[in-house]
């Protein structure tokens, strides 16, 4: 692996700590919220420009909210929705 | 009450059967095969057995062509997998390793050679 930024590693990490919370759940609700997070982090991925600080930390900020609320045990379930649903 | 006492004589005996039966079926508990348990160390895992179960959970990874994994594959260079996918692996290998990986040493792991190298040496592998 090409040595990575730091902040690539926080990155990295927060995606790693919403998976480690998705573990605490029911088997049914991890594989649901697993595949949510593993989406929106991949199409951040190939969205925005690397080089975009700003929105990239501003992303882990609101990254790290959620991930308060979903470490709650009364969060379930996570939920979606998609403004441009593909025709 | 002729009926309730001859119903309990009836009971008793399979209850009876199953306790004697679950009992042989109980290793003893000095026996050596479960003493062994309590220890991590002795027995710990062969390298052999190691390499089997990484490349196994590798090739579990739905982005991975499991006739490319071999010990010696370089996550991104030769699989094609990218720093999530990475962070995939390594939380999979924690979870069949029962393991917790810290962030420092996870963002180091990006071949197969070193996930068996870290999973082989951590104490508490299993």
């Amino acid at each position: 692996m090409a040595k990575l930024s730091g902040l690539q590693k926080q990155v990295l990490s927060l995606y790693r700590a919403f998976l480690r919370a998705a573990r605490t759940k029911s088997v049914e609700d991890r594989q649901q919220m697993e595949s949510i997070v593993a989406a929106e982090f991949r199409r951040n991925a190939k969205q925005i420009d690397r080089k975009n600080f700003i929105y990239i930390e501003y992303l882990l900020r609101r990254g790290n909210k959620q991930l308060d609320q979903l470490k709650s045990p009364a969060t379930v379930r996570l939920s979606t929705l998609d403004p441009n649903p593909e025709p | 009450m002729a009926l309730r006492a001859a119903v309990l004589r009836h009971l008793r005996v399979p209850v009876q059967f199953h306790a004697l039966a679950r009992r042989e079926c109980q290793p003893t508990p000095c026996s050596g095969g479960s003493l062994r348990l309590f220890s991590s160390h002795d027995d710990h895992m062969t390298k052999d057995e190691v390499i089997e179960r990484v490349l196994s959970v590798i090739k579990c990874h739905p982005k991975v062509d499991p006739s490319k994994v071999s010990p010696d594959v370089h996550f991104e260079k030769d699989l094609g997998l990218d720093s999530l996918d990475t962070v995939e692996i390594v939380m999979a290998l924690e979870e069949e390793f029962k393991l917790e990986i810290p962030d420092k040493e996870a963002d180091k792991i990006d071949s197969c050679n070193l996930a068996i190298e870290y999973v082989y040496n951590h104490p508490m592998a299993s």
